[in-house]
C-alpha cells in the first residue's frame, strides 16, 4: 500500500503510523459531558467501505493526514494535511452516535 | 556423454563439465543443467517419495510446477528442504539428497503405506485424531501419541538447526512498466516499453530469458526462437532505462501496484561473489504491470498416473530441445488436445522412438494426423490409458477404448511397451499474480481453462496468460500490453509475425479424469487421489474452499499449479455442476515459496538498529554490563571482580548515598518545544501547570492520556520564555512525541508550538550524593553551583573542561543531585571531567539496578507502575491534578471506576523473611500454597536496599493505603516463593526530601 | 573549543573494503559540517523563512516540498512543511541565526543531535535503494532536493548533493549502528571509507 503524503508523495505504507478514526471530534476541553468524551475516546467507526483516518507521516514529514480509504479494497481516495481544516471529504459523525 | 544425452543443442555447455552429488553418489553434468535434468542425463529416474503413501516419484515438470522431485539442498551444516531438482541449477560441489525415505530412496519401508490407501484417505487425520478422548485408539491423547511417527512418515523434507550464515539483501525499485515473464510475449512487451524510454524492469524466474522460446523449437520471422529471443534481451540489455532479472521470481501482487520478487543472486555458485547475497528480496512499485506468466500443461488422472517415467508432454520436450536429454528411449503419448503431437515430434526428432499416440478424442485434425506420421507413432484415437505398469520406473502402459459419455471400457484393453509417457490434460494459464490482485478468473469453456478477466487497473495481460496459445498472437499481444503499459497510443501492429509452424487448435476435448481401478493422483504432492475428492463430496463438502482443506488439494508448496483445475473439474462432475458455478480458489502470495532468509534479509544479526549514548565505549571499558532498553543499550552494573549483580548494585547504591555517584541520563526522551503557544501547550498536556514556570526553572510534570490514566512523567525546563526542554521517559520518548505530534496537528492546529526530538542532541549525566555538589564546584566553571544560584529545580549554564553546559539540579535518587546535559559530541569529554573530579571523593559510576534500587527505596514510579491501568491517584499523585484548567485526560480521570474504592494502589513492602522478592508476584492475604488464590495485587519492582539493609519491593495493592502497616504474604507459585511481607509507605527512605534540599 | 566526538570513531575504517576488484562503487564518509541547525516556519510563513535563509547564506530555494541548494559553505533543504535543515562548515549558526524572528518560526540547533553521512559514487542509488523505500532516481529525486524517510527504525534527512551524491543525516545515536549497515549494504559494489 502506498499513501501520497501531499508533502513527501507516495511512499510505502511501512513509513506511515495509524492514528485512528478520523471521525472523531473532541468536546470542548472544559465540557463535562461524559457521553461526549466517552464517545470520543471510545467509539470508532468500523465500516466496510471508505473510511475517514488519521495517518501519520512518522517515518518522514511527521505530518499528520487526513485520508479516506476504503477499508474493503484499500483504495485511497484523498490525503490532505490533517491540520487544514475543513470536513473530511466523507460524512462526519456525530459525537456518540452510533453508526 | 551420457546415452540420454543429445549431442548438441539446448542452453547446455558441454565443454563444461560440473560435478555434484545426490543421495551420496557422484555425478557429472554440464554447465546450464538444473539437477533435474542433469540426472535425468544420467538415467536417474526415481528422484523421491511421495508425502502420504511413500510411491516412488520422478520428475513430472521441468519448472517451478515441479511437484514430485523435491530435493534438500545441503550447504555446509546448513539444509534447505523442500526445493524441486527443476529449479535447482548444479555447480561444481552441490550435494543434495532426496527426501521422505527411509533408510534410502530405493527401499522405503513406509511404502507398505501404500496398501493401506484406503486408511489414508481424505480426512483421515481429522476423523482419527480430533475430538473427546473415546478409546485408546482414537481422539487427541491418541494424535499425541502418534504424532511424532506421522510426522516422520508423513512429510516433506526435513529443515535442519544449523544457522544460516547465508547473507540476504533486500532491494526498492520503481519503475514504469513491470514484465513479468520472458517469454515471447513479455519480450515484445518489455521492447517496446522500453522503446518509449519508459523505466522497464523484465523478470524472469529462469537462468535464462525466453521462456518458451528456448525449447518451442519454433522460428520467429526466419530465426529460431531461442536466437530470436536472445537477439531482443541483447537489445535490451544496453538500454539504460532497462533492469533485467533473471532467476527473479516475482512471488507476490499487493496494493497499489506493490510487487514482491525474490532474485536467486548466488544458489547456481558454488560460493557467492565477495558481498553478494545469496538472495534478493525485490520490493518494486511499478506504474504499471505486464502480466505474460505463461501457462502450465496440466496432468491427466488416471491410475497410475505417478509411477517415475509419466512426464508432462511439454516438460519432456523441454528437457529434450532446452537441455539436450531424453526422459526416455521408447515414448507413448496420453493427449487430450492437439499441443502434446508437437512434444511427441519433438523427442522423435531428438532421437526417441515414439511407440504409441492415445488420444481420448475419436476425430482428431488433419494436423495431428500429419504429426503423428511424421514421427512414426501408432495413432489411437478414442482411447485412454487405464493404467500403468513397471515398479520404481514405467515399462509399460494399458490402454482401453474410451468416450466422453462412458469413459473407459473394459472390452478391447491392450498393453504397450513404453519407458516414458507423455501426458498432456490442456492448459491452465498461470493467472496467479492477477488472482491476487484480486482478479475473478473467469472459466473459458472452449479453452477448458480460467482466464484471467479483463485487464485488472494496475496490470495488463499478453501470450498464454490470456489463453493466447499462438506464439505470433502471444507477440502481438505483447507488442500491445507494452504500449498500454508505458501509456502510449495504441497503433496497428501491421502484420503478425511470421512463426513456423502455424499453431494448433488449442480446444482440449473435456476430459480430465480416466476412472479405472487404482490410485488415480490428482495432487502429486500431497498425494491427493481423485477418489478423495469424491469422497470429500459424499462427505458433505460443496465449497470449493473447504475441499480445498480437507483434502488439502492444492495446499503442497506447488500449490496446486496443476492440480488444481483437474481437482474443480473432479468436484464439479461429481456435485453434477459445471465447473464455474464450483468456482475457483483464490492465489495467495506466495506464487512459490521464498526462503525466510530473504524476508528477514538485513534485519538479523549484529545489523540491527542499536542506539548507544555518547559514553557507551567509556562503560564497555569500564566493566559495565550493558542491557538493553528498547534500541537503547544502558549500564546494568559496573561489576567489580567477583561480584554478583546484587553485590555490584547494593555497593553503587550505598557508596552514592555515603558519597556520590554518577550514572548515564543521556537515553532520557528529549523534546524541544518552541513557539509562542509552548507554555499553553504544556498546560494542556500535562496535568500540572507549566505557564507559571519561570525562565531557568524546571518542574516535574505529569501527563495522562486522554481516557484519564497516567501516560508518562519527567521534569520540563524553561530555557526561555517560548523555549522549553521537555524529558520524558527513555521508553516512552517516542509515544510522546507522537501524542504531542496529534494534539498540535489534529486537534489544536492553531497553537504556534514546534517540537523537535532533541534526545541525541544532549548527552546526560546525573551525578548525585552528599558529595555532589563539591565534585560539581570542583569542575564547573562560568557558574556557581550553591544553594543560592543553583536552588532545587534551578538552571545554570557553565563549562565543564571547555564545553558548554545545562545544569539542572533535580533528583530522581532521592539525592541532592544534578543533572549535567552537554553537546553529544562533547559527552565522554564531560563525563571523563566528572569522573576525574569525582576520584577524590570516591564516587562510583552507577547502572540501572543500583538507579532502580534507590528510585524504589524513595518510591518514584516508572513503566513499571505507569502500566496503563493505574490513575494519578492510584500512585498517589492526585496532588498533580490541577483543578484550575482542563487538560488532556481531564475530562476522564473522574469517572465512577478510576475513583472507586478497591483499586490497586501504590505501597511499599519489606520481606519479612530476609528473602528476596520479585516482580510479578501476588500479594495474598493468607498463604495457600496448593491452590493460589485470592490475589491482593502484585509486586511491580524489587531490590535490596542498602539503606533498610531488607529487601523491600513497591507492589500494586488493592485498597494499598489503608493497609500501611498490615502483614500480608507474597504467593508466588511459578518460582515456588512464598513468605509474609509488611506493606508499608512507598516512601521508605527519607520520606521529607531533606538529603535532596540539602 | 572543545572538538566534537564522532559517534563513528570505533568502526570508521579508512580504506578500501568489499568486492573492489572491479573498482570501488561507492565512497563512505563523514561530513562532520560544524552546525546543523532546524528552522521551522509558522504556517504562513515560509516565505519569509526562505527569505532569511537566502540573506543568511547566499542561497536560493525554489518555493516546494524538499527544495534545496548547497553551496561550499552551506547547505540547506526542505524536509518537512515549513521545515528546513541547514548545514554550515563553521561553529556556531545557531546563533547567526537571528535573522529568523520568532514572528517567523523557531531554530533549533542539532549540531550535536544529528550525524551527516555522505555517500557518493556510481553505486549510491543502488547501495541506499537496499535501505530506503524511496525512489533515488535522478527524475524523482533531483540534485540539490531533500527528502524524510526512516530505515526501520532509523530516520533519516537525506539531500541529494551531486548527481551520484547523497548526504544523510541520522539520529546520532543511531549513526554507528547505521554506519554498519551501510558498510554491509556496499560489501557487493566495493567501498571506499575516508
Ligand atoms: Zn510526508
Amino acid at each position: 500500500m502506498l499513501i501520497t503524503c501531499p508533502y513527501c508523495g507516495p511512499r510505502d505504507v511501512s513509513e506511515f503510523a495509524y492514528q485512528g478514526d478520523g471521525n472523531r471530534s473532541r468536546p470542548d476541553p472544559s465540557s463535562t459531558d461524559l457521553a461526549a468524551w466517552n464517545a470520543y475516546v471510545y467509539d470508532r467507526l468500523n465500516p466496510a467501505g471508505a473510511h475517514n483516518e488519521i495517518w501519520q507521516h512518522a517515518g518522514g514529514c511527521r505530518a499528520h493526514l487526513a485520508v479516506v480509504r476504503d477499508t474493503l479494497s484499500h483504495e485511497i481516495s484523498s490525503v490532505r494535511f490533517a491540520r487544514e481544516k475543513g470536513a473530511p471529504a466523507h460524512g462526519r459523525r456525530k459525537s456518540g452516535a452510533k453508526p | 556423454m551420457s546415452p540420454r544425452r543429445r549431442p548438441s543443442g539446448g542452453r547446455i555447455d558441454r565443454l563444461r563439465t560440473i560435478r555434484f552429488t545426490f543421495d551420496g553418489t557422484a555425478f557429472t553434468g554440464h554447465q546450464g543443467d538444473t539437477l533435474a535434468s542433469a540426472l535425468l542425463a544420467n538415467g536417474v529416474s526415481l528422484f523421491g517419495r511421495s508425502f502420504k503413501y511413500h510411491r516412488p516419484r520422478g520428475l513430472l515438470t521441468a519448472g517451478v510446477d515441479e511437484p514430485n522431485a523435491l530435493v534438500t539442498v545441503l550447504r555446509g551444516d546448513v539444509r534447505e528442504p523442500n526445493i524441486p531438482a527443476t529449479m535447482v541449477e548444479i555447480h561444481d560441489g552441490l550435494v543434495a539428497v532426496s527426501q521422505n525415505r527411509f533408510p534410502s530412496l530405493a527401499y522405503d519401508v513406509s511404502a507398505v503405506n501404500q496398501l493401506g490407501g484406503k486408511v489414508l484417505s481424505a480426512g483421515f487425520y481429522y476423523k482419527t485424531f480430533m475430538g473427546p478422548v473415546v478409546g485408546p485408539l482414537k481422539g487427541t491423547r491418541f494424535w499425541m501419541l502418534c504424532e511424532k511417527i506421522i510426522r516422520r512418515a508423513a512429510g516433506l523434507g526435513r529443515a535442519g538447526h544449523a544457522p544460516d550464515t547465508a547473507r540476504y539483501e533486500r532491494m526498492n525499485a520503481f519503475c514504469d512498466v513491470l514484465v513479468v515473464g520472458s517469454g515471447p510475449a513479455g519480450l515484445a512487451a518489455a521492447r517496446e516499453a522500453a522503446a518509449s524510454g519508459a523505466n522497464v524492469i523484465l523478470a524472469e524466474l529462469d537462468p535464462q530469458f525466453g521462456g518458451s522460446a528456448n525449447w518451442s523449437g519454433e522460428t520467429i520471422d526466419g530465426e529460431p526462437a531461442a536466437a530470436w529471443a536472445s537477439d531482443i534481451v541483447g537489445e535490451l540489455r544496453d538500454q539504460a532505462n532497462v533492469r533485467l532479472l533473471k532467476r527473479t521470481t516475482v512471488w507476490g501482487y499487493y496494493d497499489d501496484n506493490t510487487l514482491a520478487a525474490v532474485e536467486r543472486v548466488s544458489d547456481h555458485k558454488a560460493s557467492p561473489a565477495k558481498g553478494a547475497p545469496r538472495h534478493r528480496h525485490w520490493t518494486i512499485r511499478a506504474g504499471k504491470v505486464v502480466l505474460a506468466t505463461g501457462a502450465f500443461e496440466r496432468p491427466l488422472v488416471f491410475p497410475g498416473n505417478d509411477r517415475p517415467g509419466v512426464v508432462m508432454a511439454s516438460a519432456a520436450q523441454r528437457y529434450a530441445n532446452e537441455f539436450g536429454v531424453l526422459p526416455g528411449d521408447k515414448v507413448a503419448v496420453f493427449t487430450n488436445n492437439d499441443s502434446a503431437y508437437r512434444s511427441a515430434v519433438a523427442l522423435n526428432n531428438a532421437g526417441a522412438t515414439v511407440a504409441t499416440i492415445v488420444d481420448v478424442r475419436a476425430e482428431i485434425s488433419e494436423e495431428c494426423h500429419t504429426l503423428a506420421r511424421q514421427c512414426g507413432a501408432e495413432l489411437i484415437v478414442g482411447h485412454a490409458v487405464t493404467a500403468t505398469e513397471g515398479g520404481k520406473k514405467l515399462t509399460g502402459i494399458k490402454l482401453a477404448p474410451f468416450t466422453e459419455a462412458a469413459g473407459a471400457l473394459s472390452s478391447g484393453a491392450r498393453s504397450v511397451e513404453a519407458d516414458c509417457l507423455l501426458m498432456s490434460g490442456g492448459w491452465s494459464p498461470t493467472i496467479h499474480l492477477a488472482s491476487q490482485a484480486g482478479a475473478r478468473p473467469l472459466w473459458d469453456a472452449e479453452l477448458q481453462a480460467f482466464l484471467p478477466p479483463e485487464a485488472g487497473k494496475g496490470w495488463v495481460g499478453a501470450g498464454a496468460f490470456n489463453g493466447t496459445f499462438s506464439t505470433a498472437q502471444a507477440i502481438a499481444e505483447g507488442f500491445a500490453a507494452g504500449r498500454v503499459a508505458a501509456d502510449l497510443a495504441m497503433v496497428e501492429i501491421g502484420t503478425l509475425p511470421d512463426v513456423e509452424p502455424a499453431a494448433l487448435d488449442p480446444r482440449p476435448a473435456p476430459v480430465f479424469e480416466i476412472r479405472a481401478k487404482g490410485k488415480s493422483f490428482v495432487d502429486f504432492q500431497h498425494d491427493v487421489t481423485s477418489d478423495d475428492v469424491r469422497l470429500a463430496h459424499i462427505e458433505g463438502f460443496v465449497s470449493v474452499e473447504h475441499l480445498k482443506r480437507y483434502t488439502t488439494l492444492g495446499m503442497a508448496t506447488d500449490q496446486g499449479k496443476g492440480s488444481n483445475v483437474p481437482g474443480l473439474a473432479i468436484m464439479a462432475e461429481a456435485l453434477g455442476k459445471p465447473i464455474p458455478e464450483v468456482g475457483t480458489t483464490r492465489f495467495r502470495p506466495p506464487y512459490a515459496p521464498v526462503s525466510v532468509g530473504a524476508l528477514a534479509a538485513e534485519r538479523f544479526g549484529d545489523l540491527k538498529p542499536e542506539r548507544l549514548t555518547p559514553m557507551h565505549d567509556w562503560h564497555l571499558d569500564n566493566e559495565a554490563t550493558m542491557y538493553s532498553a528498547g534500541l537503547w543499550f544502558r549500564p546494568m552494573i559496573y561489576g567489580g571482580p567477583g561480584e554478583t549483580i546484587e553485590q555490584a548494585y547494593v555497593r553503587e547504591a550505598r557508596v552514592t548515598r555515603e558519597t556520590a555517584g554518577i550514572v548515564d541520563v543521556s537515553t532520557l526522551g528529549k523534546i524541544a518545544v518552541q513557539g509562542p503557544d509552548a507554555a499553553e501547550l504544556l498546560d494542556r498536556a500535562y496535568s500540572n501547570v507549566f505557564s507559571t514556570l519561570p525562565v531557568g526553572k524546571a518542574r516535574y510534570g505529569l501527563m495522562l492520556r486522554e481516557d484519564g490514566l497516567v501516560f508518562d512523567d519527567g521534569t520540563t525546563w524553561r530555557l526561555g520564555d517560548n523555549d522549553f526542554l521537555m524529558t520524558t521517559t527513555t521508553a516512552n520518548a517516542g509515544k510522546v512525541m507522537q501524542h504531542l505530534e496529534y494534539f498540535l496537528d489534529v486537534v489544536w492546529p492553531d497553537l504556534k508550538v514546534h517540537l523537535t526530538s532533541v534526545t541525541d542532541q544532549w548527552a546526560g549525566a546525573a551525578i548525585g550524593g552528599p558529595k555532589a555538589r563539591e565534585i560539581l564546584a570542583a569542575c564547573v566553571t562560568g557558574t556557581k553551583v550553591d544553594n543560592e544560584a543553583l536552588p532545587f529545580m534551578g538552571i545554570v549554564h557553565g563549562e565543564i573542561a571547555g564545553a558548554p553546559v545545562m545544569i539542572c539540579r533535580l533528583s530522581f535518587s532521592g539525592e541532592m543531585a544534578f543533572e549535567v546535559y552537554s553537546g553529544a559530541g562533547h559527552g565522554i569529554h564531560v563525563w571523563e571531567a566528572l569522573i576525574e573530579a569525582g576520584q577524590p571523593f570516591g564516587m562510583v559510576p552507577y547502572g540501572l539496578e543500583a538507579l532502580g534500587t534507590m528510585r524504589i527505596e524513595k518510591g518514584h514510579v516508572t513503566g513499571a507502575e505507569i502500566d496503563g491501568r493505574t490513575s494519578a491517584r492510584d500512585l498517589h499523585l492526585g496532588w498533580m491534578l490541577s483543578r484550575k484548567k482542563p487538560f488532556i485526560g481531564s475530562a476522564m480521570m473522574d469517572r465512577e471506576g478510576l475513583v472507586a474504592s478497591g483499586r490497586l494502589e501504590l505501597v511499599g513492602l519489606v520481606s519479612l523473611d530476609n528473602r528476596p522478592l520479585s516482580g510479578g508476584a501476588h500479594i495474598v492475604e493468607d498463604v495457600d500454597m496448593d491452590n493460589p488464590h485470592g490475589s491482593l495485587g502484585h509486586i511491580t519492582a524489587a531490590c535490596f536496599s542498602p539503606a533498610l539493609e531488607k529487601y523491600i519491593a513497591l507492589a500494586l495493592v488493592a485498597d494499598g493505603k489503608a493497609r500501611h502497616g498490615k502483614r500480608a504474604h507474597v504467593s508466588d507459585p511459578l518460582r515456588d516463593r512464598f513468605g509474609p511481607v509488611e506493606i508499608v509507605s512507598h516512601h521508605f527512605f527519607d520520606p521529607e526530601g531533606k538529603r535532596m534540599h540539602g | 573549543m572543545v572538538e566534537q566526538l564522532s559517534p563513528l570513531a570505533a568502526v570508521f575504517r579508512p580504506g578500501s573494503h568489499g568486492n573492489f576488484v572491479d573498482g570501488v562503487g561507492v565512497t563512505l564518509s563523514e561530513m562532520a559540517p560544524g552546525s546543523i541547525v532546524q528552522l521551522a516556519a509558522w504556517p504562513g510563513e515560509e516565505k519569509k523563512l526562505i527569505a532569511a535563509i537566502t540573506s543568511l547564506t547566499g542561497l536560493k530555494l525554489a518555493d516546494g516540498a524538499g527544495a534545496g541548494a548547497a553551496s561550499e559553505r552551506h547547505t540547506v533543504f526542505g524536509f518537512a512543511p515549513g521545515k528546513f535543515l541547514l548545514t554550515d562548515t563553521a561553529e556556531g549558526l545557531v546563533s547567526a541565526a537571528g535573522v529568523v524572528t520568532p514572528a517567523m518560526g523557531t531554530i533549533t540547533d542539532l549540531s550535536h543531535g544529528r550525524t551527516a553521512i555522505r555517500v557518493a559514487g556510481p553505486r549510491s542509488e543502488w547501495v541506499l535503494a537496499k535501505l530506503f523505500a524511496v525512489d533515488f532516481s535522478l527524475v524523482a529525486f533531483p540534485q540539490g532536493s531533500g527528502i524524510s524517510t526512516a530505515h526501520h527504525d532509523i530516520f533519516a534527512q537525506i539531500q541529494r548533493s551531486g548527481p551520484d551524491r547523497f548526504d544523510l543525516y541520522v539520529f546520532r545515536s543511531f549513526a554507528r549502528s547505521f554506519w554498519k549497515m551501510l558498510c554491509h549494504a556496499s560489501d557487493e559494489v566495493g567501498y571506499e571509507v575516508r
